[in-house]
């Protein structure tokens, strides 16, 4: 295989090298999966099946690329889970573990392959052991087999040693655009070679026109051979994988005579198309080609898409939105009902549209949940307790983006959860509860939002603890009790812990506060209930998606800006705050007994005075903290597409984003908590004079 | 005249005249470059003899199947012409790619 490598071009590497990360990524999570999946099942054959076609796949790709120390690592792990379809090994919770360990290996080496800075040395004392471990297992403790992975990617020989060796016919046709999508059929015959003896190899010379009529990138290949190997049809088949949409390939077997054992364990798939070939009369290639159009046919129901494409579409889409306003606009200024009533229907489809797009973005949040089923795992054989992990609603769809965001404060909420939260067996016993803790992860859509559940049945939080915690930290002056929903609310102050001892997964302080940020980043809210010595339930809410807000459109000279909606509390008058405005363009108000701060946006921004305004004072909540923005007009609700700033505007503070309004204006959307900040901050460097009534009554 | 005779012969010619060599990357990459120097080549192919078209093919140092391809579309248009393309010291990489594929025809004509 060395000599392939060599030969392709290091571009044509470069080009699909992300293609093959991202499949192999997906193969490795799956290994992962199918593994945890196995821990209740150990002896299910369709997922040991499975577990070896999904590593078997990674090893196949990893050698079309060249990337050795993967095929060889992959190799022992294939070699065992070979044996374990076979019955010859049984899966034990060790095993299992061992399993998982070398998957986190093959995971780090597929990774490294794009990450030239990767350091692999440190973990190579770690493959070692793990390869000796399998060796044994596999070979009884007999001298290792030595992989010939430069050599032989994909040898699916290693794992059926004894076995007789199958003769196949193999012809191929590659389609024209194969050398344009960055596929060589050579590399693919070299990969059959390491799956056996290639014999007979002709190539159709009349099918290649002459050069007057060649196109050079166009491919006119078609090779007829013989392959000798202990390989089965869907190991030969997956070699042209890659090319299966655009080339005709027939596979048929010359001597078919398996030994039992064989016929037990080759794919369903094969047994298939074996029986299509026994009882049809056509011929064999036929039924093969079928097949395969049956595969591309379910493939089909996927379509792969860069996430750019989907994003230039998306934004096209707020453009379009954006012009419509603005025809709709003018159609209102021409008082002609027929062409106010046409664009209100283009408006309307052009909504549907839009959500159409938006929808493409959704993706179901149990993939990540899945995650964490190892987590738990591990998390908690680490800390010696029994714990379940339950996921409910994984098919709750929210934008990619989001699910990508949002993993990182999952992730920590559920090690919080197994930490600090679920107690150990024997601690649970005591207090009269199962052995085996519960950790449940829920998702659901309510009113327009995403609703994320983590609860668990653990010994709950200690309010009496976490003001101990506060008091020592200067959270909260020492003595002062606030009420109960507001004590737990501290845990996701900064540098709060209530952990005796930091441990290595949590504990150290540094998370919650980071968690609430997070979600909070991405306009969600965290809360947080608990039960002492019953668990502890947070709710994460976010929304649907990133791109499109409800906003709430106000103007402040003659400028305008947006609020999220959801974070708009009410409106008051502000007629008499103008007066109280102090030269920072802040001032506080008393509200229904409350002390609430108040911001000009036109003092703060630097805005000119606008006349005939009606100032009124907008109640904003953000992360627990209330404030009001003096306004000069209210606009009403806007469905606001979020366009990002410029890299010129991005110290901008407060604002997070723009949005372009039906006559063609810009309005600024706030980050309502960096306004919050803002606010505070500005407060504390300015305090609010004495001399100067610092709190007013609103009529 | 003998096969080997014609050979040497048409090996003198190419000393003689301008050679005509293969790149050392016979590749997709290069494989429009390459066929339009082929095109060039056959054109002239009719014109100046008969017999072995020798092409001097040392160099490749990298080969792949869409440059093979060339080489089986050069030999047809070459034997539209009556000649008959003779690859020059071909190089270790290009034999292995010929031999891979089955072309091996391709270096013993």
């Amino acid at each position: 295989m060395a000599h392939v490598t060599d030969d392709l071009d290091q571009g044509f590497i470069a080009e699909a090298l992300p293609a093959f990360i991202s499949e192999a990524q997906e193969q490795i999570e799956q290994v992962e999966q199918l593994l945890l999946q196995l821990e209740d099942a150990p002896d299910d054959g369709d997922l040991l099946n499975a577990l070896f076609r999904c590593a078997h796949t990674v090893k196949g790709s990893a050698g079309v690329f060249g990337l050795d120390a993967v095929v060889a690592f992959t190799h022992h792990v294939e070699s065992l889970l070979d044996q374990l379809r076979e019955g010859r090994v049984h899966l034990t919770p060790q095993l299992s573990t061992l399993l998982l360990q070398c998957n986190d290996q093959i995971r780090l080496l597929v990774d490294a392959a794009v990450d030239l800075a990767a350091d692999l040395s440190a973990s190579e004392g770690l493959r070692a052991q793990l390869v000796q471990q399998l060796q044994q297992l596999t070979d009884g403790g007999a001298a290792p087999s030595q992989p010939t992975a430069a050599a032989t990617p994909g040898r699916a020989d290693d794992g059926e040693v004894g076995v007789g060796v199958g003769a196949w016919r193999i012809r191929v046709r590659f389609g024209a655009d194969t050398f344009r999508n960055g596929m060589d059929p050579w590399a693919i015959v070299a990969y059959l070679q390491g799956l056996g003896e290639l014999r007979n190899m002709q190539l159709d010379e009349a099918a290649v026109p002459c050069l007057e009529q060649l196109e050079p990138e166009s491919c006119h290949l078609a090779f007829d051979f013989e392959l000798l190997t202990q390989a089965n049809a869907a190991a030969i088949e997956a070699a042209f994988s890659f090319v299966r949409g655009d080339c005709e390939l027939e596979i048929c077997e010359l001597e078919v005579t398996p030994p039992p054992r064989v016929a037990e364990v080759v794919a369903d798939v094969v047994a298939e198309v074996m029986e299509v070939l026994r009882a049809e009369p056509a011929p064999a290639g036929e039924a093969r080609k079928g097949k395969a159009r049956e595969g591309v046919a379910e493939d089909g129901r996927f379509i792969r898409v860069q996430a750019d494409r989907l994003d230039a579409v998306i934004n096209l889409l707020g453009e379009l939105v954006v012009a419509s306003a603005g025809a709709s606009l003018l159609a209102r200024g021409t008082r002609q009902n027929t062409l106010i009533e046409a664009n209100a229907q283009m408006e309307r489809l052009i909504e549907e549209i839009r959500n159409g797009t938006l929808q493409l973005r959704m993706v179901p949040i149990g993939e990540t949940f899945s995650r964490f089923r190892r987590v738990v795992r591990d998390t908690a054989s680490q800390l010696d307790k029994d714990v379940t992990l339950e996921i409910v609603g994984g098919e709750t769809e929210l934008d990619k983006s989001m699910v990508e965001r949002i993993a990182d404060p999952l992730m920590h909420l559920v090690r919080n959860a197994l930490d600090h939260g679920l107690e150990t067996p024997a601690e649970r016993e005591a207090v009269g509860k199962p052995a085996q803790g519960r950790l449940t992860l829920s998702a659901c859509h309510e009113s327009g939002t995403v609703l994320i559940r983590i609860q668990d049945d653990g010994r709950g939080i200690r309010r009496d603890k976490v003001l101990q915690k506060a008091w020592e930290r200067g959270l909260l002056e020492p003595g002062v009790t606030p009420a109960d929903a507001d004590i737990l609310k501290l845990i996701f102050e900064p540098g709060f812990s209530t952990a005796d001892q930091v441990t290595n997964l949590s504990g150290r302080g540094v998370g919650m506060d980071v968690v609430r940020q997070n979600i909070e980043a991405l306009r969600g809210t965290v809360e947080i209930e608990s039960v002492p010595s019953e668990g502890t339930l947070i709710e994460i809410r976010l929304p649907l998606t990133l791109a499109i807000i409800d906003g709430f459109l106000v103007g402040a000279s003659d400028s305008k800006f947006i609020f999220p909606l959801e974070s708009v509390v009410e409106v008051i008058n502000g007629d008499g705050q103008l007066e109280l405005m102090q030269s920072s363009g802040r001032c506080c108000v008393e509200l229904r007994g409350q002390v609430l701060p108040v911001m000009s946006l036109r003092d703060i921004y630097g805005l000119p005075i606008a006349a005939g305004s009606r100032p009124s004072v907008v109640v904003i909540r953000s992360g627990g903290r209330t404030y009001g923005v003096l306004v000069d007009s209210l606009l009403g609700h806007h469905q606001t597409v979020i366009k990002p700033l410029s890299r010129m505007f991005r110290s901008l503070r407060g604002i997070s984003g723009s949005s372009i309004l039906g006559n063609g204006e810009v309005a600024l959307i706030f980050d309502v908590h960096a306004l919050a900040d803002l606010a505070a901050t500005e407060r504390m460097k300015r305090p609010i004079r004495s001399s100067r009534s610092p709190v007013s009554h609103l009529s | 005249m003998t096969k080997a005779l014609e050979d040497v012969e048409a090996l003198e010619a190419l000393e003689a005249a301008q050679p005509r060599a293969l790149p050392a990357e016979l590749s997709i990459y290069t494989a429009t470059e390459t066929h339009a120097q082929m095109l060039h080549w056959v054109d002239e192919a009719g014109a100046d003899g008969t017999g072995p078209w020798p092409l001097q093919a040392d160099a490749v140092a990298q080969a792949d199947a869409a440059g093979l391809q060339l080489l089986l579309a050069l030999q047809h248009s070459l034997q539209a012409r009556g000649r008959r393309l003779l690859l020059v010291q071909p190089s270790a990489p290009l034999r292995h790619a010929c031999s891979s594929l089955g072309l091996t025809g391709l270096l013993n004509a």
